[in-house]
């Protein structure tokens, strides 16, 4: 092992023609390294800091020689810092990357191939194969899915019995939505029916979103075209512009930002959005939203649903030692039931949301059924009222998300905001401007 | 209370008999005294104060008391419509709050460390580059003058880029280092400081020197106390500046725990309520209106010294 | 032997700034020319790309708009930074009373952090609650979109810029208005200039340097605006607000393409210089 490691070490030095000659690393102290793992949970949220430096406690003591380093910059991934952070020699160990951004850190050599270590996590197998696919290319894994979710519809269920509506029959279908946000809307000033974004890439993020959901695609399945100039992108834009201007059920304030509609949503004053289960746990854990009053159902006419989730990721500069103990620690933190995230007994206990199926990355194996066996038990949210979602999502096939997500987003952010702040925006326009453009980033990017 | 409301009522009484002539002072402006002083002249001129006071309060005043007042509220009541003008039941927890969920501690600490150490460290740079420039006169001291003041061409946001592959080389990204040396490299400091150390009397170091002083001891105890308003003008506008600073703290500065206040309140306003993220913004705030009002007479100074000849 | 031992001290005087103007602002300028030149992602080796960097900035989708709305920016922030300030500096110029107060309350948002007169601004715009509709609402007029409308979230940067940059052009324009010589206000007054008559023939020809000193040096300043749109529209809507400043941190980093913003900085920069050039030639008249 030890001598397979050296060699490894000397052919990145770019050595590797001295077989014989080669220089092992320093042996004292079999296997002593230091690892940082990204994610630490911000001060801001002082027990489940606790809960993590426990598990950090734990997981040292367990594996003696390793020294676990924690950092806990927010957000976890901020594009802004990735590139820098790697190059300057700051970047984590361990560190993580949302699912838009997998194809782009692949591509660039920023993450390490960890097809070698994979056995390090004892559950590898029972992870979902279209979500480790996300982070395979040509046949060699780049990271630890950590996080994977379809898409919803959150809604608020206390402003659907205050609309007159029955918050146990969420709607199925898009006019039956925008029946419930005029419902919604017309509690009166500050009430919004139905909220969504416009802006900071949040805009094309959920017009992708919704064009999944009505069966159309953002690209062409070679990758190489827009394809969102279509009906399914117009009825998109078209079901928006009206609700907004017919029926005026969407608020007058444009949000711009993942933070904009979650505080919304947390003040309670909002009915619907399009959402995954997180979004559930991030309104009442970080926007003081009220448990209870949060349901969530499937996507309604749903074709498709776009994967949301994230991935940890390895240094590539970590040397073989410091790769297979940040994988160890995913495995003990992030991949055992009963264990580190998954220990929900601590997590009732510290008063965190617990119940919401916010996370699928094990299906429907033995481990994902132990672990969501483990989540009700333990249950601190209604449950049944995520019921209708699983049930739902069940059925709708997942979608990943395009290539160079980001860059299409901001575009897309563009027809968002259109509709959503000019009455007479001209959709077929908005469409085709927006196609022009993102054929000509794909072009360039060759 | 008595004599100041008597005054009061005697100046009263004197003005209702004659009217008080506008003091024009010594200061002769595009209305001549005598327009000034006749009976439209005095009217116009009442109306016109009155009306540029009572606007550049609300201009000016009025935001910062509805910030202030905003984080007096609760949660509903800084929502509410029609807003209310005062505080139904002003409270400070808007502020606690904020102390808290912006951790407003250590983001002052990081803010006050990384402008006080940044001062110090521009003093000494600028401050002995000025001096060598100015009395040692070395060889191409001209040029690199020259050189310094070109930077002051480059568009800022146009350096930005490069500066950050830089210094992201060097490996300073979350180091202070990477805050101070950019800000030493300041041309305008040098060219205030050179332009005033080429003003003190060549006597007065000329003595000095017979006296048998080196070049550090001229500058000690001759050039530095001569030179303290202009040292006090650059060094205001040093801390003041690299206290505003945003866009480079943010990309430098990135770990939580070593944010500056600016960049720490952007990136958490989104998460908070208005009347937390008003109470941020006043905590923010203060730390530079005191020193405005200490040194209100240095910065007005610097600000028209430095622009006007310069 | 004296010559060298004086240059000798004199260097080690200047070493510690020529390390810092060396690392820290000559060679980004250099490095700026040769980013643009290259496609890096900082960590593999660069590699030389020729002009496609800036092919790849001119054809990208917006890149015209972002221009036309850093020369709209530009332009509305002159036409209320720049008039405004000469305006009330003539007012104020002519108050006998009250000018200390004055002047301390308009240099007051200078003194504050640009992020707190955004935060705040950005609450004062909310169409909501915020203080702007809730005013219009009070005479009876309807309240405005403000930053979430393609037509006004741009004015609506101006004002908050405006706001917070306008004390120092004031007390400027201020302190150049005392150095007029009253003479010459007396001899207009004889040939029997009115008020305007003496604006014109007198004041503007006595401050034109200056005016046009700071109109340079507004445009330079405002050409590169960035933290509004970055805090306050994120670019919206529409695009409307991206300017040429914001789109090449996005593209270094959102899109980690630093090559490309190399290039876009390069040509932001030639358009700058060319005002600076004017500036250098205005400093030079106005020292001969």
């Amino acid at each position: 092992m030890k001598r397979s490691a050296g060699l490894l070490v000397a052919s990145a030095l770019g050595l590797a023609a001295c077989g014989s000659g080669q220089q092992a690393p320093p042996a004292g102290g079999a296997g002593q390294v230091t690892i940082t793992v990204a994610c630490q949970p911000a001060k801001s949220a002082p027990k489940e800091r606790q809960a993590w430096d426990d598990d950090v406690a734990a997981f040292m003591k367990a594996n003696p020689g390793v020294t676990v380093k924690s950092t806990d910059q927010q957000p976890c991934f901020d594009p802004k810092t990735f590139g820098p952070k790697l190059a300057g020699g700051q970047m984590e160990t361990v560190f993580v990357v949302p699912v838009t951004n997998y194809d782009d850190v692949i591509r660039q050599g920023q993450a390490l191939d960890i097809t070698a270590y994979t056995g390090e996590i004892k559950n590898w197998d029972d992870l979902r194969q279209d979500v480790r696919d996300l982070v395979t290319k040509d046949g060699k894994v780049y990271g630890v899915p950590n996080v994977h979710y379809g898409v919803g519809l959150v809604y608020n269920r206390k402003l659907f019995a205050e609309a007159g509506l029955d918050p146990n029959t969420p709607p199925t279908t898009w006019a039956e939505i925008r029946e419930a946000a005029k419902k919604i809307a017309a509690l009166g000033p500050g009430h919004v029916g139905y909220g969504e974004y416009s802006g900071g890439n949040t805009g094309g993020w959920h017009f992708t979103q919704a064009i999944y959901g009505r069966g159309g695609s953002i690209l062409t399945d070679d990758g190489k075209k827009a394809a969102f100039n279509s009906p399914e992108g117009r009825a998109v834009l078209q079901t928006l512009h009206d609700m907004r201007w017919v029926d005026d059920s969407m608020g007058t304030k444009l949000l711009v930002g993942w933070e904009s509609l979650m505080v919304a949503m947390g003040s309670g004053k909002v009915g619907m959005m399009l959402g995954a289960p997180d979004v559930v746990t991030d309104v009442v854990g970080k926007f003081k939203g009220s448990v209870a009053d949060y349901g969530i159902t499937g996507f309604p006419e749903a074709k498709a649903s776009l994967s949301g989730g994230e991935a940890f990721m390895i240094n590539p500069k970590a040397t073989p030692e410091e790769a297979k103990a940040g994988m160890r620690w995913l495995d003990f933190r992030f991949n055992t039931v009963g264990k580190g995230r998954f220990d929900f007994a601590r997590g009732k206990a510290i008063g965190n949301p617990v119940g919401v199926p916010d996370n699928a990355v094990y299906g429907d194996s033995p481990t994902g059924q132990a672990i969501q066996a483990d989540r009700v038990k333990n249950a601190s949210l209604p449950v049944e009222n995520y019921d209708p979602y699983v049930k739902a999502s069940a059925a709708i096939p997942p979608k990943a998300e395009p290539v160079h997500a980001q860059e299409i987003y901001a575009i897309l952010d563009v027809a968002m905001s259109g509709v959503l702040s000019d009455e007479d925006a001209d959709i077929d326009k908005l469409l085709a401007d927006a196609e022009t453009k993102v054929n000509a980033v794909l072009a360039a990017k060759g | 209370m008595i004599s100041v409301g008597a005054r009061a009522a005697a100046g009263r009484r004197r003005a209702a008999r004659r009217p008080k002539p506008i003091d024009t002072g010594q200061f002769r402006t595009i209305i001549s005294p005598l327009q000034l002083n006749s009976r439209w002249g005095r009217r116009v001129y009442w109306a016109v104060l009155v009306t540029v006071v009572v606007t550049f309060t609300l201009a000016f005043v009025f935001p910062l008391y509805w910030m202030i007042t905003g984080a007096m509220k609760t949660g509903e009541e800084i929502a509410q419509m029609p807003p209310t003008l005062f505080p139904a039941d002003p409270t400070l927890d808007a502020y606690a709050e904020a102390w808290n969920l912006f951790d407003l501690g250590t983001l002052l600490w990081n803010t006050a460390y990384y402008s006080l150490g940044g001062w110090v460290f521009c003093m000494l740079v600028d401050v002995s580059a000025a001096y060598a420039l100015s009395r040692l006169r070395p060889m191409f001291g001209g040029v690199i003058l020259g050189a310094m003041l070109a930077t002051l061409m480059i568009p800022a946001m146009v350096v930005l880029i490069p500066l950050y592959v830089t210094v992201v080389d060097l490996g300073l990204l979350n180091n202070p280092w990477g805050l101070w040396f950019p800000a030493a490299a300041n041309g305008f400091n040098i060219f205030l400081l050179k332009r005033f150390f080429d003003s003190i009397p060549r006597e007065l170091i000329e003595a000095a020197r017979i006296d048998g002083a080196g070049a550090f001891r001229v500058l000690w105890s001759v050039v530095l106390p001569v030179s303290r308003p202009i040292l006090g003008v650059v060094s205001i506008f040093t801390i003041v500046t690299s206290f505003k600073d945003f866009v480079w703290p943010l990309l430098v500065m990135t770990d939580s725990d070593k944010m500056t206040l600016s960049v720490g309140l952007s990136q958490t306003a989104g998460m908070v309520t208005q009347n937390a993220v008003m109470g941020g913004l006043v905590v923010a705030s203060i730390p530079t209106i005191i020193v405005f009002f200490v040194f209100q007479r240095h910065i007005m100074a610097g600000l028209t010294a430095g622009s006007i000849k310069g | 032997m004296a010559v060298l031992r004086r240059n000798l001290t004199a260097y080690g005087f200047l070493c510690a700034a020529l390390f810092c103007f060396a690392v820290f602002a000559w060679y980004p300028m250099i490095r700026e020319f040769i980013l643009s030149f290259q496609e890096t992602n900082l960590i593999d080796p660069p590699t030389w790309v020729g002009l496609d960097n800036f092919e790849y900035a001119v054809g990208y989708p917006g890149f015209t708009e972002a221009w036309i709305a850093t020369l709209q920016f530009t332009f509305l922030a002159l036409v209320c930074g720049f008039a405004v300030p000469f305006v009330v500096a003539l007012v104020l110029n002519e108050l006998r009373h009250a000018r200390a107060y004055l002047r301390f309350v308009v240099y007051l948002p200078v003194m504050l952090p640009p992020i707190v007169a955004v935060l705040l601004f950005r609450w004062f715009f909310d169409p909501g609650p915020g203080l702007f509709n809730q005013l219009l609402g009070l005479v009876n007029l309807p309240g405005l979109a403000w930053l979430d409308s393609p037509a006004t979230a741009l004015i609506s940067l101006v004002i908050v810029s405006t706001w917070m940059n306008m004390g120092s052009a004031t007390l400027i324009y201020l302190a150049a208005l005392q150095n007029i010589p009253p003479e010459l206000y007396e001899a207009a007054e004889l040939d029997g200039a009115g008020i305007l008559k003496r604006i014109r023939h007198v004041t503007i020809p006595q401050t034109r340097l200056i005016l046009l000193l700071m109109l340079m040096l507004q445009i330079v300043a405002t050409m590169q605006v960035f933290i509004e749109p970055y805090m306050l529209t994120g670019g919206g809507p529409a695009g409307s607000t991206v300017t040429v400043a914001y789109m090449m941190f996005q593209f270094a980093f959102t899109n980690q393409n630093y090559g490309v913003a190399g290039a876009l900085g390069m040509m932001l920069m030639i358009v700058l210089l060319v005002f600076a050039a004017f500036q250098l030639r205005l400093t030079r008249e106005d020292k001969a």
